[in-house]
């Protein structure tokens, strides 16, 4: 049964459509690399399954729950945004505790994935608003894979991160996945992607351009490096676009 | 047979009286002693006779004292007109009325029924009686040298304003003492016509649904000392001179046209040391001439002072104007009027040579008072962002206010210190 | 949402410019209240003060807050929580911490040096300008996605608010100055949260002269408490509807 769908879901920003049929299903346990250029379509994507944008079109469930006003849906789903910054004058174990009462969790500020690996549970009396970057950026990782969720979300999340946590961070991704875990993540580097992407998502300007499997890309276009195979793709699908015309 | 009656009734009435080698008789009028009604005493007396009343209730109708008596009450018995008319009529001079409660006056819109009436007779005393919800309640007219001091006239506050007349009324009198009366309820309080050389002292004149103090063409009075406190359109004061008032309160007169005091067509009077306090208008002078007006305290009201252009030679001087919405409005250029060295609580200069009046001087009629004066509703805006700029501009540049109102030597402290009212 | 208002009230508490504003009504309040020989005088100077500054503040503030917490606000949001207990939490904790730095500021001296009506009335009138104008500033927050354009807005209705409006109303009573257009000034005042506010401390303390104007047509409402419930009744108006504004527009919110 699949985990996520999209169907039809398309959004409009005025007379400009940011997305638009977007129809997608994605299995437990695969990891999808949603990548395209700038204003291609993926944070609205990412954000119409997560709810933070309306969809103007289409439909999108969760665990067969619809994406709409009843947020029960979100029990499942973790998100790790590209920008994290948070009430200055909390302290980190103050927000781990806020969210802990959000998702009806047990406070536990130490425990939890990622915290100790991380060095998050080092800083727990240091105020958000004193954070660097790279520390929020951790912050919210832990606060992502925290209520093991089985839709994770995660948004350039090695873009803050330091080589190290980085490295973290994708194991976690690994073993989450392992646990039938259905991991969305954009991101910009090429062997990221590779490492670990199931199946790639292209979006060029609000449109899906494909959906597939990196062997799959690899093997249309004969170009071993994703890098050299996903514009080699791009082209290949333009063409195949025209003759079916 | 009546005459054998009234004989054997003066006969024990003057038995049951103090003997003695006093020339004038004494009777005593009781519910259960052998004299019974008041009538059959007076109509038995003769002329400077003391006649005791003692406690009860005697349903006289209208009772006239025709000759000089001395009437008391004693434990505060109660004559009922029953509705006839007056209750109690004084036609002789050198009467005493003292202590008694009287009621049941008949609403009249032709007779100005009273519950004690003086007319046509001088030297009356009218003390410490209670009147009570009569329609007007002590009347006085072409009398001389009236006293009425002490008494408590409580008019009925349930009473429709048609079916209410004057506590206090003096018509055509002279050299009357009004002092330490309680009234209230009534349509005014006290009200004068043609009263000459006359005090009114130490009254409270309270919850009149017209005027607290009423007065017309009555000349060389004074009053000094009297409280008047939430009337409908506070105390008139209309085409008389050489009024002299001093000591009075002016308290929470308010409406759309009530005065702590309005001065209209009034000559040469002085008005000294009064408070005025929470009055929608404190002082209204309309038509004055020569009027002192020195040492009040305005506090807290609509408009202290409404001075009309038609004022002439009006004085104010030593006065306090603190917390009043308006310090002054006007409907024209009330050019010859002066004000000096008083305490104006809106005043922002300095006092550089420490003589204790301020530098420059300070315009009392702001320019959103005389906005007010041509429309009243814009007083919603008073104390806006947009009137104290308004105000601010125009005490910069002044353009719009009448030149030289001003004080020119405004007190940089209340005159007698700070009050604490 | 008890959730979200504790820990942003948490966070409020510690803010520099929540701390600032209440040391600045402390100053200006007990500078007024020293400078004057009358403590009626400080009050009614203490007023104007209060009137004016209360709504910008309170709007500017809630505009910048908001703004600054719209990252985590999304954060908030992908929770399993309903978004109008976001908002209402954090509202709810604006309007508590202002609140309490109106009190804590202004509250304190007036009611040490004159604890009587007028104090009162003022103290209530801050309060509920603080809470109209934090709805206000969550409303412009929510609609504009540029802090500086909402900043801006939020000047701008301060202003038309604090000045231009009663500029309008004094025009309009000039203009129709041949109307019997008296019954309806006070209903026009109305629609400035900021006059209601005025209005009500003018019932207090300037009540003689609004009975002056009332004449017939409004001297029951101003004469006893009424004038000032129905006041108040209206400046609950000028909570709520910009609040149900701001709360449908946050609803239907794309971050």
């Amino acid at each position: 049964m699949e985990r996520v769908i999209f169907e039809g879901v398309g959004k409009r920003y005025g007379r400009m459509w940011a997305l638009r049929e977007f129809n997608a299903r994605f299995v437990p346990g695969e990891t999808v690399s949603v990548i395209g250029p700038n204003g291609s379509g993926k944070t609205t994507m990412i954000k119409c399954l997560l709810g933070l944008v309306h969809a103007t079109t289409g439909a999108i469930r969760v665990n067969g729950q619809p994406v709409g006003p009843d947020p029960a849906y979100r029990h499942q789903v973790g998100y790790m945004p590209q920008i994290s910054r948070f009430p200055n004058e909390l302290k980190i174990g103050q927000l781990i505790d806020l969210m802990d009462d959000l998702r009806g969790h047990e406070r536990n500020r130490t425990g939890g994935p990622l915290v100790n690996a991380l060095g998050v549970d080092a800083m727990l009396d240091k105020r958000l608003g004193t954070l660097s970057g790279g520390q929020r950026q951790k912050v919210s990782a832990v606060l992502a894979f925290r209520y093991s969720p089985s839709v994770l979300v995660l948004d350039e999340p090695t873009a803050g991160l330091d080589p190290i946590s980085a490295e973290i961070v994708l194991d976690a991704v690994r073993n989450i996945k392992r646990d039938g875990c259905t991991v969305l993540i954009t991101s910009h580097l090429m062997e990221e992607v590779e490492a670990l992407a199931d199946r790639i998502a292209y979006l060029q300007d609000g449109t899906l351009r494909f959906l597939l499997p990196p062997e799959e890309i690899q093997a249309a276009t004969g170009h071993a490096r994703l890098s050299k195979a996903i514009p080699a793709m791009l082209t290949n699908t333009a063409k195949s676009h025209v003759e079916s015309l | 047979m009546r005459i054998t009656t009234l004989a054997r009734v003066a006969a024990l009435a003057l038995a049951a009286s103090v003997s003695g080698p006093s020339v004038a008789g004494t009777w005593t009028v009781s519910p259960d002693g052998p004299l019974k009604q008041l009538r059959i005493a007076i109509g038995s007396a003769q002329p400077g006779d003391t006649i005791r009343v003692l406690a009860g209730t005697y349903p006289e109708g209208t009772l006239t004292v025709d000759k000089p008596l001395t009437l008391i009450g004693v434990g505060g018995p109660v004559i009922d007109g029953q509705q006839k008319g007056d209750v109690l009529l004084i036609t002789a001079p050198r009467v005493t009325v003292r202590g008694f409660t009287i009621r049941g006056t008949l609403v009249s819109n032709v007779n100005d029924n009273a519950g004690i009436k003086v007319k046509e007779a001088d030297d009356a005393r009218i003390q410490d009686n209670v009147v009570e919800h009569c329609f007007f309640a002590i009347h006085a007219a072409n009398s001389r040298r009236t006293v009425i001091t002490g008494n408590r006239v409580l008019g009925d506050p349930s009473a429709p304003e048609t079916r209410q007349a004057n506590g206090i009324h003096l018509w055509r009198c002279s050299g009357a003492e009004i002092t330490d009366n309680v009234v209230q309820h009534h349509r005014d309080g006290i009200y004068f016509e043609f009263v000459t050389d006359s005090h009114i002292r130490r009254n409270k004149s309270l919850h009149n649904s017209r005027y607290g103090l009423h007065f017309m063409f009555s000349h060389r009075d004074t009053y000094s000392g009297n409280l008047f406190q939430n009337n409908g359109a506070g105390v008139a004061v209309m085409y008389s001179k050489e009024v002299d008032m001093r000591h009075n309160r002016f308290l929470r007169n308010r409406g759309a046209s009530a005065y702590g005091v309005l001065l209209k067509e009034i000559n040469d009077v002085t008005i000294d040391s009064n408070i005025f306090i929470d009055n929608t208008t404190a002082m209204m002078v309309d038509g004055c001439n020569r009027a002192e007006v020195k040492g009040n305290t305005f506090q807290g009201n609509g408009w202290a002072l409404r001075l009309f252009a038609n004022a002439m030679y009006c004085h104010f001087e030593a006065n306090t104007f603190v917390g009043n919405t308006f310090d002054m409005s006007t409907n024209g250029n009330p050019v010859y009027n002066t004000f000096k060295g008083n305490y104006w609580d809106r005043y922002k200069g300095y006092d550089l040579d420490r003589n204790g009046t301020g530098d420059v001087p300070f315009r009392p009629l702001s320019l959103f008072a005389m906005v007010n004066e041509r429309m009243p509703y814009a007083v919603v805006l008073s104390r806006s962002l947009l009137t104290g700029l308004m105000d601010q501009a125009e005490r910069l540049i002044p353009s719009m206010t009448p030149e030289g109102l001003e004080d020119a030597e405004p007190l940089m402290k209340p005159p007698h210190g700070t009050r604490d009212l | 949402m008890w959730k979200v208002y504790k820990y942003t009230l948490i966070d409020l508490a510690r803010n520099k410019f929540v701390g600032g504003w209440m040391l600045l009504l402390l100053g200006i309040s007990f500078g007024l209240f020293q400078l004057e020989d009358q403590p009626v005088k400080a009050m009614l100077s203490l007023s104007q003060v209060l009137l004016a500054l209360v709504p910008l503040v309170a709007s500017v503030f809630s505009i910048v807050y908001l703004y600054d917490a719209m990252e985590f606000t999304e954060l908030l949001a992908v929770q399993p929580l309903r978004r109008s207990k976001i908002l209402g939490g954090q509202m709810l904790a604006l309007g508590t911490a202002l609140v309490i730095g109106v009190l804590a500021g202004a509250g304190i001296p007036l009611l040490a040096f004159l604890p009587d009506g007028a104090s009162l009335t003022l103290l209530l009138s801050a309060l509920m300008l603080t809470l109209v104008f934090v709805a206000i500033g969550a409303l412009i927050a929510i609609r504009n996605r540029e802090k500086a354009r909402g900043v801006g807005l939020g000047l701008v209705v301060w202003f038309l608010f604090v000045l231009v409006y009663d500029a309008v109303l004094l025009w309009v009573m000039f203009a129709f100055s041949d109307y019997p257009i008296e019954p309806w000034i006070v209903p026009l005042a109305a629609l400035d949260p900021i006059d209601l506010g005025r209005i009500m401390v003018l019932l207090k303390v300037d009540l003689s002269a609004m009975m002056g104007y009332s004449g017939a047509v409004y001297e029951k409402f101003f004469g006893n408490a009424t004038g000032i419930l129905v006041a108040l009744a209206a400046l609950f108006a000028w909570v709520a509807a910009p609040s149900a504004w701001a709360f449908k527009a946050f609803r239907r919110k794309d971050f």
